[in-house]
Order: structure tokens, then sequence, then C-alpha cells
């Protein structure tokens, strides 16, 4: 059981971390007129302005919220109130769910108390057992999120309250349901009944729903208000059009002519989203860097010796390729995870500077003073391949010889990476809690540990931060992020944000570090 | 004329099966299948046994001739299947695609043909200077990647001058002025190249029929040369014209895609892209049952244009 289980939890995280990677999306494209873009008037809180486009480069494969990945938040949490919401500055507030908690010790009981009159779009009313019928459809449906719910019990104790029990510690049930990872939305009976339909319908409870006669499938998805919502002052437009332009240069164009209003814009195009005038919001979302898989020397003998894992550390300039690659777009980090995310600890920042003379001194004491070979394979994305070149050339100073395996085609790379052929790999990471990252990045069964390296110390720290809360949690995360950083299982050289464009014609273009993804709720009419 | 109608539809329906017969053959052969594809995106990666459930729920697991059955029957009955992935029928898909597709493919041609055969006879009238400035444009034309030439449109006419939309398309019905607007740029890019082949050999195709003998004895009987060239020269150079245009409008079939991608517009060339991508098979076979059937039409049009122009072609 828990081997299906935490199998399970990997593969959900490979597409975690790859939706991270791929650059977290949303989309739509609806073609009217620029002057209809962003009209809104109105007052705060009853603030309802004309036509809220936006855009973005990925089209959803499906509007189903069990099936949707993380690139689908946008087109899902419009029509699919989650359980609970993530404001922009991090904080959780209530959502479908009016208050949550857990009960007893080890975070594997949580009970959810629901909010009481809510309907969904089709009419009917929100009960503790549409969402345990929903939760149930989320683990049956295998989508990217099921296995975090995997094993677990899902109880309608009254009308308005779900409990769930936990087949193994979940600390961060909060986090999964909410709009950051689409499952926290629910679906309506009806909408249950027939889950065919939800591919390109919505029957949820948020504030909009999709208008599908004025939608093209992977074009442009139109959101009308949902008239049985809840909050409907908090309703700030009369339509919301997400239009899918898949050339992230036409996505600036697009914002720029005033033919939307927002838009998920990507690293090559942010410097010229500045010089346009376009407000820029960025927080930090990814690190990129490498994957020295092979820590119990498999494939390349030299990376069992965690001197030579620290030594390629020491013989990374990060600073230098920051300036070179990631100019205004990223900052040097030595940790798996982004600035004020979490475990980060901003100490660890200094534990590797660039020092060509202590990593000679590291592997000479490896007994690899003379170097030796290390082959790496890498995506396009993400700049990655430049980097792995960037990195060629330094560590051709301390001796070792990097080769790479370029592969432009994604699918090939993960195959190649993620089925344990190369000591190393090439990748970048999305920041997520601690307890997901685990089973993802490095935990025995995890998609980014492929040769199955087991540390007893490491799991025993992972295991207690899963029954932990609060402040000892977070004192948990940044023990596991220092010990991964001394093992030097990695080289983190950067760390990069997703950055959201947006005219004067609207407010609420907000992310932080532990909301680095734009929450449409939160965009409303300038003025 | 009954027989050769019935031949020709003989001819277009073995037409449609071969294509068909030979898109699912070769979607099969390609590496993957719509089985991973789903998997991949929905949770990043799979067990042999989720492999196996996915293939035998889409119906992967069945032989190949059975498939085909399978999709045939379906045809047969009007409906060609359903996308894997949202479960939309690909009837309804394509339909929603196809009306940007024409609009973008029937105003390329419209465009490129008047401005490139309008280029060919001046040209060929004129010759020298400006018969040097046609070949040396059809070269520019040509050599000019259609993606990059969009990226420059749209940032000289849609971001400084803000006269056209950067992207986006409005259907005609809702709109006309928009759908006008919204196709400029597209076209442009498109017709960059298209004008200048067919200028080029407009250009060439009237040379060569102003030389001949008939069209000496239409001067000698006084006739205009408006008369000559517009009612008597163009005819006989046409045809080569029209054999050009019809080869057009199958390339910018499928050949649209950048563009479409750049300009955010939800044509075909786009669906196609995204289904053979992600091994959609009911989507591929949509697409390529619906540009065959383009292809055919196409060709009957360009058969019966060589008939109104050329009397030679219509006593044989």
């Amino acid at each position: 059981m828990v081997r299906s289980l935490t199998t399970t939890r990997r593969q959900a995280l490979i597409a975690v971390a790859t939706a991270a990677v791929l650059g977290l999306a949303a989309c739509s494209s609806s073609a009217k007129p620029p002057t209809q873009s962003g009209t809104g008037s109105g007052s705060a809180g009853g603030r309802v302005g004309g036509t809220l486009t936006v855009v973005t480069d990925v089209s959803p494969q499906t509007l189903d919220p069990a099936k949707a990945v993380q690139n689908d938040a946008w087109f899902t949490e419009l029509a699919y109130e989650p359980l609970i919401v993530r404001h922009s500055d991090g904080t959780l507030v209530p959502g479908l769910a009016a208050s949550w908690s857990y009960t007893g010790t080890g975070n594997t009981t949580f009970v959810l108390h629901l909010r009481s009159g809510v309907k969904f779009s089709d009419g009917s009313a929100l009960t503790a057992q549409t969402v345990v019928d929903d939760l149930k459809y989320v683990v049956a449906s295998k989508g990217q999120m099921a296995p975090f719910l995997a094993g677990d019990t899902f109880t309608a104790t009254d009308p308005l309250t779900v409990t769930i029990t936990a087949g193994a510690p979940n600390p961060n049930f909060p986090q999964l349901l909410t709009q950051d990872y689409v499952v926290g939305g629910m679906v309506s009976k009806a909408g249950l009944a027939a889950p065919t339909g939800l591919g390109t319908s919505t029957a949820g409870a948020g504030p909009y729903m999709l208008d599908a006669g004025q939608s093209v499938t992977g074009d442009h998805y139109t959101y009308v208000p949902n008239p049985n919502y809840y909050d409907a002052k908090s309703v700030s437009w009369h339509k919301v059009v997400i239009r899918v332009v898949s050339d992230v240069q036409s996505v600036l164009s697009t914002v720029q002519t005033g033919q939307a209003d927002v838009a998920q814009g990507d690293p090559q195009t942010q410097v010229a989203a500045k010089q346009a005038g376009l407000t820029v919001a960025s927080s930090p979302l990814l690190w990129s860097g490498v994957v020295l898989a092979d820590r119990d020397g498999k494939l390349a003998k030299p990376l069992g010796d965690v001197r030579v894992r620290q030594a390629l550390n020491y013989g990374t300039d990060r600073t230098s390729i920051v300036n070179a690659l990631f100019k205004g777009l990223g900052e040097p980090t030595n940790q798996m995870t982004v600035p004020d995310g979490y475990g980060y600890d901003a100490q660890l920042n200094s534990t590797y500077p660039y020092d060509v003379n202590k990593a000679k001194e590291l592997l000479t004491a490896a007994g690899y003073g003379s170097g030796f070979q290390l082959k790496i394979v890498t995506p396009d994305y993400q700049q990655l391949n430049i980097l792995a070149q960037a990195l060629k050339q330094q560590w051709q100073k301390i001796g070792v010889d990097l080769q790479i395996t370029d592969d432009a085609d994604a699918n090939k790379y993960a195959a190649a990476a993620f089925g344990g052929a190369f000591p190393a790999f090439m990748t970048s990471f999305g920041a997520i809690p601690v307890w997901m990252e685990g089973p993802s990045l490095f935990m025995p069964t995890a998609a980014f540990n492929p040769l199955h390296t087991a540390d007893a110390n490491l799991t025993k720290l992972y295991n207690q931060e899963a029954v932990s809360s609060g402040a000892a949690q977070a004192a948990l995360d940044q023990q596991i992020e220092g010990y991964l950083v001394h093992q030097a299982w990695f080289v983190p050289v950067v760390t990069t944000g997703l950055p959201y464009y947006a005219r004067n014609t609207v407010s609420g273009i907000s992310t932080s570090a532990t909301e680095p993804l734009l929450d449409l709720y939160e965009v409303q009419p300038a003025g | 004329m009954v027989r050769e109608a019935i031949r020709w539809l003989l001819s277009s329906l073995v037409l449609l099966f071969v294509v068909t017969v030979l898109t699912f053959v070769l979607v099969a052969m390609a590496p993957g299948d719509a089985a991973k594809a789903i998997l991949n995106a929905r949770s990043g990666g799979y067990t042999p046994q989720q492999y196996q459930e996915m293939r035998r729920m889409l119906g992967l697991d069945q032989s190949l001739p059975v498939q085909y059955w399978h999709w045939l029957d379906h045809l047969l009955h009007g409906s060609m299947g359903t996308d894997l992935f949202n479960g939309q029928s690909v009837t309804q898909a394509l339909g929603s695609r196809i009306g940007p597709s024409l609009s973008v493919i029937v105003a390329t041609l419209v465009v490129s043909g008047l401005v490139g055969v309008a280029l060919g006879i001046v040209s060929a009238l004129r010759g020298g200077v400006l018969g040097r400035l046609v070949d040396v444009v059809s070269l520019g034309g040509l050599a000019i990647p259609n993606f990059w030439l969009a990226l420059v449109l749209v940032e000289l006419f849609a971001v400084r001058l803000a006269a056209f939309p950067a992207t986006g398309y409005t259907p005609f019905g809702t709109d006309p002025v928009q759908w006008l607007r919204g196709l400029v740029l597209p076209v442009l890019t498109l017709s960059a190249g298209a004008v200048a082949f067919i200028a080029k050999q407009t250009r060439d195709a009237m040379s060569d029929v102003l030389s001949q003998e008939f069209v000496t004895m239409l001067r000698a009987r006084g006739l205009s040369t408006r008369s000559v060239v517009l009612k008597h020269a163009l005819r006989n150079a046409a045809i080569p014209v029209v054999t050009l245009l019809g080869l057009l409008l199958v390339s910018l079939l499928g050949g649209t895609v950048v563009v479409e991608d750049i300009f955010a517009i939800p044509g075909l060339g786009q669906q196609a892209m995204t289904a053979s991508a992600s091994h959609d098979l009911p989507m591929i076979e949509g697409v390529a049952f619906l540009f065959t059937v383009v292809v055919v039409v196409t060709n009957l049009v360009v058969d019966v244009s060589y008939r109104l122009l050329n009397p030679k072609v219509r006593a044989s």
C-alpha cells in the first residue's frame, strides 16, 4: 500500500514539477476590439468592470478539475471555487469551506466546515456529500493530484462537515485544496454524474461559469457570472475571456495593443514588457540547476563521494551565469527552493561560494585530482541547455569534463532523465511544500531520484516533517533543505519567476514567494 | 459527362480511403501513442498496468484494421469520434476552426492572385527594369521567412501604428469589420511569397503567349493592347496560374501553422499540429479527412477551370 501510494505520488509530482518547468500556464483567446477590454468602472466590493481578457500560452487539455493540471488553474478556478483560497500574499482564506483544521496529532485527520447556502451554477446546493463524492472522483480519475488523496477516506460527518482521514500523515491538506492544485474546486452532483461533459463545460460553485457558446476550445474560453454564486458582490467582471496565444512574443503584443488586460508572460519577453510600460509582477517560482542523481556512484563512481558533489558546487560561478543568462530575471542560489519559499534559509546561500581551489582540493582528497568525465542530459526549455554549456566551461577549470546530451524533445529528455539513464541531468523545479516535494525530488521513489538513493537521516527528517505543524514544521523544512544542500545532491544555480503582465485597466496584479501564481479572483477593474 | 462525374467520384472515394488508411498506419508507426500522452499529461507518468488500462479504454489494444473499421463505421453514421483529451466532438471542433482557416486561405488566394497576376502582366508588357524588379521581389518574397515577416508586421502595424489587431480572429457574423481587420496582417504575411511566385509565373506565361502568332494576328487586326492582353492572352496564360493557385490552396491548408500560431488564429493547422503532437487519432483522422476533401474539391475546381479556359481540354 505504501509502495503503491509513493509510486503514484512520484508520478504525480513529475507532473507538478513539469508543470512548473513548463511555465504553469493557462490560456485562451477572443478577438474582440481592444476597446472592449478592461472597460471596468464601478465601486469596490461591488465594483463591476466590462470584460476582463487574459492571455496565456498553454491550452488546457480538459476543464475537468479532477483531470486538469496546474497549468490549467486559471481555466478551472473561475468556475470552480476551491474549498480554500490562497491569497496573493500566501495566506489561506475561506473559499467554499468556512473553516478547517487538523484534529488530533499526526496530521491524519482533517476537518472542513463548509459554508452554508452555497449553490452550484446549476442551482444545486453544496453539501458535505457533494464534497465527498467529488474527492472520491478526484482519486478515481487518477489525475495529477490524485496521489495526494489516494488512500484517504472521505466522510460527510454532517450536512456541512467533511472529515478526511489520511492513509498516511499529510501536513498539506490546506495547500492541496486551494486553487493552485486544482482539485480543491468542487463539482456539482449533476456534473459528477456526467463526467464526460466536464471536459468542455463547467459545473462549479465559483463566481463564473463557462459560456460554451462564446468559447472555442483551444482558442478562447468565455466565462460569465454564475447567477447562483454565494457572494455576488465580489464578482468584478461581466465577462472574463481567457485567450490562448501560444507564441510568447504574440502574448506580449496582445497586451501591448490593448487586446488583453493581463497575460502570463515569459522570461524571454519580461524586459520588453517593462520597457513597454506594462505592470510586471513576478515572484520566484523555479530553481534551475543540476540533479546529481547518481549519489551511490552506480553510473558515475565519482558522484558517490560527497566531496566530489560539493566540489561541483564550489566550482560553479553562479553569479557570472546569472549575470550572463538571467540578468534581471533571476538570482543565484545554493538551495532547492526560492527566497522566502518552503524551507528557505538565507544562511545556506553562502554554503558554496565560487572557489576553484577549494573545489580542486576536494576532488584531490576524493582521488579525482586529475578530473573525470560526467554525462548529463538536458532539455532545451528554461535555457537549461545553455546553462549546461556554461557549467561545462566552468567545470573544465576543476578538471570535470561534462558530456552534454542536449535533447530538444522534452518527452525524450524525461525518459532519459527520469529513467535513470544518466548520472546527472539538468532541471527546473517548482517551489512546492517540502512534504509534497519529497516524493518527487528526494525520497527514494522520487522521479527526480531515478537511481533511488536512500538516506536514513533524510527519511527520518521527512517523516518528522510529515507529522509536524507550525514553527516546528518550518524548522524541519529548513533542516531538510540544509541536509540536501550539505550532502550536495544537487547543484542549484538560479531561481527565476513566472512573470505576469498587465495594463493599467486592471489592478490586483500581485504575487508573492508563497503564491507566485497570479490569482484571477483578485484582478479587478482599475480605479 | 455523367461517366466522368462517376469516375471523379470513385477516384475521390479511393483517395479518401487511401489517405485515411495511410494516416492510421503512420500514426500507429509514430513513437508514442494517445494513452501515453494522456497519462503523461494528467499525472506525469504511469505504470505498465495504467498504460494497458488506458489503451483498453481508448480501444488502442485492438488491431489496426479493427480500429480503422470502427472509425469508418462511425464516419458512415455521421460521426468522426471525439477528442481523446476533452471529449469534444471532432466534427464540432473542426467546424469551429474551418471558418478561420478558410477565411485566411481564401483571402490569401484572392490577394496573391490579383496582385500577382497584375504584377506579372505589367512586367510582361513592360519588361526591362520592371521585369527584373518582379524577379527580385519574387526572390525576396520567397526568401523572407514568414514568421519573421509576421513579427515585423505586428510590431509595425499593430504595436506602433495600432492599425490592426496583433492577434485573434473575429467571425464574420460577429463583426465583419473586425473580421477584415484581423485578416490583414496574416494575409499579408502569407501573400508575400505567393504574390511573388504568381507574378513570376504570370510574367513567364504571358511573355510566352504574347510571342505567339495568334497574338500578332490579333494586333494586326487592330485590337487594342488591353483587349489582346485581357481577353485573349491572359486566358491562355492563366492555365499554369490556376494550377499554381490550386497548389497554393492545398499547401496553405496545413502550411498556415506558423501564421496561426503568431496571430493566434484558431485554424485547422493549429488543430492538426496539436492533435499530431498528442497522438489524438480521431482528431488526426478528422483533419486528414477534411484536408483530403478540400484537396479533391480543389482538383475538381482546377479541372473545371481548365475546361473553361482551354477549348482543347474541353474538346478532349
